[in-house]
């Protein structure tokens, strides 16, 4: 009786079978990869603005303080966007013909707002508060990144919920002297674990526990 | 004309000049002939008519365009790139942190009077109201009306723009026509000019209006509050020859009675009158006595369900029930037949053991010669100038509406302008108001809506909603409220005020200046004192001694409702929350449920037992009713509280126009109204028919009737006995592990006795929570979103139905069966004791819901929040997450609100003080019935109401620990009155 499989069928079933379970588990790296992509989240790209604003020039090069724009940092749940008006109070005086600056310009002399491309995005059922982050050692740059360095401003962080419990479970990983704050180039030191934990007692900090309630950010 | 004309005509124009001149060629023929010729494809030709192949071209685009808008997003804070955007502003107002809530004194209106609010804004939206502590009469209590007026304010059907005749016009051309106007019968002193208002209570609008009738004074000013105090007014007219405002002290009464007994049911009077009276009932039991509630009517309100003593009498009989009560409390022969007689003489005896402590009260609709007996008996008893006592009226009344309405039909009102009033619906429709109104040369209507009236007037103007006005009125104490916008008008539109000085003055004035020039006395500090605090101090009316008239002689005849006439009686009342139809527009108050029956969407008639058998009816059968030639259709609710010689209805419903939530809900219960009722207020009328129709839909209700039985629910404690109240909800064995805590935990504790069933509680939780509105069919069918209801059972120990009303949020308990039945754990506890609802982790199981034993959860079934127009957007509040479809959602102890008192204490390094965080239920309450706080804190006001005797947990057996617990219902000792 005359075979029914060729020789070569063995192989082709073992790539089918072997093909199937990478397609599956290839379904699933790519279902999973996806939303945490670059591509999805935007980190590490910047928008373009108008005007083009640097924060690299502005914060990095000048050093002008992140309070002087961002005013309630460290009081509201918000950091605060500049007024026009906060941009031309140097604007008025210095590259006050600047063509770059036009739309900053019209906008005070037409009272129509700048509308900003907005960088870092929570979703609506999260609720962060700057103040109480700033207030208890948490620098900007910890999910900002190095906003010194950006020429134009991209989101550092994929702000998962990941990302947040990273911190609210470990408190002590990420938390710096007040002066520290501002500090766009912080890195943690060797000591930061000890450091960390008298800064904890000092800033009166709940436990890690408390801190991972989900009343903390949503609500 | 040529294009190289009309470029020539427009240059030069930029702006709103250009658009004019734009306007005033789009409509003529040579723009269309111009048009036409340059660009054939564009469709300016009609589009109705062209056949069937036009007609079936059209359907196809408009269908393929709605899949096109499928395509996108359209959500108006991104751009065409899909990216948010973040808009700051030019020039930040120097008082402003952008995101942070702002709050500013203001206030709402009840039928014309003030009720002092605080008004909290965020970016300049007010998000929502609370009372203002600091006013006398408000002393921080709301009542839905007020918590439900950001609704009023925000609705999309609110009417914005001036209309002349039935097309859109505009400010300056109704300034104009009207300047012409004026000066003609500025010539004619005013001859044949009417102005309708309702009564007024603002001193400076007062002002106003009598410049203007001095400047012409042959104008008639005629006042129509479909309820109003007027009723009230003519009362004290007949017994003390003046008309007065009645007010009560209980805090020194030891007895009330109440004859058909308004005083804690929705009105103006609402706020202040349950605050106070609760207040003096719960100090009374402290004492070890009962300020007692003893109530006699037809029909039940919520003051007739609250009391110790209630009976039921028949409508015909309230006028011999008043001369009995008045001979047994003072002395005389308590007549064999009189009706209620029992009752007559423990109410009867009280008084006369309580002389000078003692306060009859008798309902605002009931006639003034029953009124004034009453004022006669609380003279006898020595209770004037005791715990009753009078003060000058708050509202100022005119002629009224019925002279105006016959002045119409005769002719002799040439031009008439009506100020926020609705008469074409709010007046009997068998006065013929509409029907006159139209042989009115020039009929001007200033209203909130393009309502009935409206689209039968020659102009409309847009009125402003009081939160996005300058205004003086007063409150029924008398106090001067400051009313102050909280955001720029939202819908352009004036103030009556504004509206006034138009007509009066040639340079007409805006709201602040009138309100400058009224009170021009003030200094400058003076008037930041008078804004920041909402009110002027010092403005409540003193009392006014009062002295008994003579009793005229025509007053002294048989009372005309006395006569026990038999055969069947309409009584009229307003709608317990949508007023008299001023409110009837408003989501919020009409997916409120009445607080007697629980019905949602629509008004009903109720009848009492003996009809309904006689007739064959059962609750939600339609019935025909019948009072000479005019008929209503109505539905039926059948309960024991309504005497059998009465049907009552309520006002409000069945509007023709007046806003897409408001039309075609329910029955006008004015088109049975007899003629008089505009000139008297009959609130009562004889010769009513009524017949079977037949079954009809069931009502919409938030609860069944037949759950209205307190078994195991409600606790009763007689003051004086063993304590009802235990904790053995707290005791039993259990094998979980107590939550850890870090020094904090969250409780409510709610006082049954205190709560009146005003349902001030329920939309302010949904003013808070941006609860959603979700239409009778899915309250039908058990879907509504209410976090906080307000449960109501049957006090049958008082020997009558009676209600004991529950507020019921989430319990938030300790062993939360909901929680083991979370499949997914969005369900669970934090630190500080509260049950969480973790809205991005739920999958819509509703498991969690089937394991409640409270059912206190809800299921966003349809993506409820999804069609909320963009202007009620506005009002919801930043801090609390809109939930979309298929989440379940349930009472959070207002979390946002302990967030923002934790982060505060944080960033102080203090903790919160005791009672520093209020839910949105307890700050609304009127009579304090919530406590919320830490029960951590032994000082806290919930810590304290935990240790009460009459504490104890709902279904506490089930061993679920809640942390909100009840505190029994009081009664009176056996025998004591």
């Amino acid at each position: 009786m005359r075979q029914i499989f060729h020789p070569g069928a063995d192989a082709i079933l073992r790539l089918t079978i072997f093909g199937a379970m990478a397609a599956v588990a290839g379904f699933f790296v790519l279902v999973g990869g996806i939303p945490n992509s670059l591509y999805a989240t935007g980190v590490g790209q910047a928008p373009h603005q108008t005007p083009p604003f640097s924060h690299k020039h502005h914060a990095g090069e000048l050093g002008i303080d992140c309070r002087y724009c961002h005013t309630t940092v460290t009081t509201q749940a918000t950091a605060g966007i500049p007024p026009t008006h906060v941009c031309m109070t140097c604007h008025s005086q210095i590259w006050n013909k600047a063509p770059m600056l036009a739309p900053v310009r019209d906008s005070l002399a037409d009272d129509v707002p700048l509308r900003w491309v907005r960088v870092n995005r929570l979703p609506d059922y999260v609720y962060f508060n700057h103040a109480i982050h700033v207030r208890k050692g948490i620098g900007c740059s910890s999910c900002h990144g190095a906003v010194t360095h950006m020429q134009l401003t991209w989101p550092a962080e994929n702000f998962t919920m990941a990302f947040c419990l990273a911190c609210h479970r470990h408190p002590e990983s990420r938390l710096r002297e007040p002066d520290a704050v501002w500090n766009m180039e912080w890195k943690p030191g060797s000591d930061q674990a000890a450091l960390g934990r008298r800064l904890m007692a000092e800033y009166h900090i709940a436990s890690a526990a408390r801190l991972s309630d989900c009343s903390i950010c949503h609500r | 004309m040529s294009r190289d004309a009309l470029a020539a005509e427009l240059a030069g124009a930029a702006g709103a000049e250009l658009l004019a001149r734009l306007e005033a060629h789009a409509e003529s023929a040579a723009l269309r002939q111009l048009v036409a010729r340059h660009y054939p494809g564009l469709g300016l030709r009609d589009l109705h008519g062209g056949g069937r192949r036009r007609f079936l071209s059209l359907l196809a685009v408009s269908l393929a365009a709605g899949g096109l808008a499928a395509c996108g997003r359209s959500d108006p804070e991104q751009d065409v790139d899909r990216r948010d955007r973040i808009v700051p502003f030019v020039r930040q107002p120097t008082d402003m942190v952008p995101s942070a809530a702002m709050t500013y004194a203001s206030g709402w209106m009840v039928d014309g009077l003030a009720n002092g609010a605080w008004v909290t804004t965020r970016n300049g939206r007010p998000i929502k109201l609370e009372g203002n502590p600091d006013h006398p009469w408000t002393r921080g209590g709301t009542d839905s009306f007020g918590q439900a007026s950001l609704y009023g304010f925000y609705d999309p059907d609110r009417s914005q723009s001036v209309r002349y005749l039935d097309r859109a016009s505009d400010w300056p051309e109704f300034m104009t026509a009207m300047r012409g106007e004026m000066a003609g019968f500025a010539a004619r002193h005013g001859e044949g000019l009417r102005l309708l208002t309702p009564p007024l209570a603002s001193p400076s609008l007062i002002y106003q209006i009598e410049r203007l009738q001095a400047a012409l004074p042959a104008m008639r000013w005629h006042t129509h509050a479909p309820v109003g105090r007027g009723l009230l007014y003519a009362g004290t007219r007949l017994a003390f020859g003046e008309a007065l405002e009645t007010r009560w002290r209980f805090d020194r009464a030891r007895v009330v009675v109440a004859i058909d007994g308004d005083f804690l049911d929705s009105g103006p009077q609402q706020t202040g009158a349950s605050r106070e009276w609760q207040a003096a009932r719960r100090r009374s039991a402290a004492e070890g006595r009962l300020l007692t509630l003893h109530a006699a009517a037809a029909t039940s309100g919520l003051t007739q369900a609250k009391a110790d003593f209630p009976v039921c009498v028949p409508a015909r009989s309230i006028a011999a029930l008043v001369s009995a009560l008045a001979s047994a409390a003072t002395g005389g022969v308590l007549p064999e037949d009189a009706p209620a007689r029992a009752w007559v003489a423990r109410a009867g005896a009280a008084l006369a053991a309580a002389r000078g402590a003692g306060i009859v009260t008798i309902g605002a609709l009931q006639p003034p010669e029953l009124q004034a007996e009453i004022h006669r008996l609380n003279m006898q008893l020595g209770n004037v100038g005791q715990t009753v006592f009078h003060t000058r009226p708050a509202l100022q009344e005119a002629d009224d509406a019925a002279a105006l309405i016959a002045d119409m039909q005769a002719g002799r009102v040439d031009a008439l302008v009506m100020l926020d009033v609705n008469p074409a619906y709010a007046t009997p429709a068998a006065l013929g108001f509409a029907d006159a109104l139209a042989r009115v040369r020039l009929a001007v209507h200033a209203g909130q809506h393009v309502d009935e009236t409206a689209i039968r007037s020659t102009w409309h103007l847009p009125l402003k909603h009081p939160l996005e006005s300058w205004g003086d009125p007063r409150a029924l104490d008398g106090t001067v409220t400051i009313l102050q916008p909280t955001m720029r008008p939202l819908y352009g539109g004036r103030s009556v005020a504004e509206v006034v000085s138009m007509l009066a003055e040639p340079e007409p004035r805006d709201g602040l200046a009138l309100l400058h020039w009224a009170w021009q006395g003030g200094s400058a500090e003076k008037w930041h004192e008078w804004i920041e605090s909402g009110l002027i101090a010092g403005t409540a009316f003193p009392e006014r001694p009062v002295k008994l008239a003579p009793i005229k002689p025509a007053a002294a005849a048989p009372l005309r409702v006395g006569t026990p006439s038999a055969g069947l009686r309409l009584l009229v009342r307003p709608d317990p929350t949508v007023w008299d139809g001023t409110e009837a527009n408003n989501g919020w108050l009409q997916e409120l449920p009445k607080p007697l029956t629980k019905v949602t969407w629509s008004n009903y008639a109720v009848i009492g037992p003996g009809l309904a058998r006689k007739h064959g009816f059962a609750t939600g059968d339609r019935a025909r009713l019948r009072i000479s030639a005019r008929t209503i259709d109505v539905p039926v609710w059948v309960t024991p509280e309504q005497a059998d010689d009465c049907v009552t209805v309520t006002l409000g419903y069945g509007r023709q126009a007046g806003g897409a939530v408001a039309e075609g809900l329910g029955f006008d219960a004015y088109a049975l109204l007899p003629p008089s009722y505009a000139g008297r207020q009959d609130w009562e009328t004889g010769g009513l028919a009524i017949e079977r129709e037949g079954a009809g839909p069931a009502f919409a209700l938030t609860q069944m009737p037949d759950a209205f039985d307190p078994k195991d629910i409600v606790r009763v404690q007689t003051v004086g006995e063993p304590p009802v109240g235990d904790d053995r909800a707290f005791t039993q064995p259990t094998f979980y592990d107590r939550a850890p805590d870090d020094g904090r935990s969250w409780g409510m504790v709610i006082d049954i006795d205190a709560c009146t069933g005003c349902n001030a509680c329920v939309v302010a939780c949904q003013a808070e929570n941006n609860i959603p509105v979700v239409g009778a069919e899915q309250v039908r069918d058990g879907r509504d979103m209410h976090w906080l209801r307000v449960d109501r059972y049957e006090a049958p120990e008082t020997g009558w139905p009676g209600a004991r009303f529950v507020p019921v949020p989430c319990m938030h308990c300790e062993n939360a069966p909901c929680e083991l039945g979370c499949p997914v754990e969005a369900t669970l506890h934090d630190h500080e004791g509260l049950n969480l609802q973790i809205y991005n982790r739920c999958i819509g199981t509703r498991a969690c819901s089937s394991y409640c034993p409270y059912k206190v959860r809800h299921f966003n079934y349809l993506d409820y929040t999804a069609d909320t127009a963009p202007s009620l957007q506005a009002q919801f509040n930043p801090d609390v997450t809109v939930r979309a479809r298929g989440v379940m959602e349930k009472c959070t102890y207002c979390v946002q609100r302990i967030v923002a008192a934790r982060i505060a204490s944080d960033e102080s390094d203090r903790p919160i003080a005791p009672d520093s965080v209020q839910t949105a239920c307890a700050q609304a309450c009127p009579t304090q019935a919530i406590v919320f706080g830490d029960m951590k804190q032994s000082a806290s006001a919930v810590a304290q109401a935990k240790r009460d005797p009459r504490h104890y947990a709902l279904l506490g057996e089930l061993n679920t620990r809640p942390h909100t617990t009840y505190l029994a219902a009081l009664a009176p000792r056996g025998g004591e009155g």
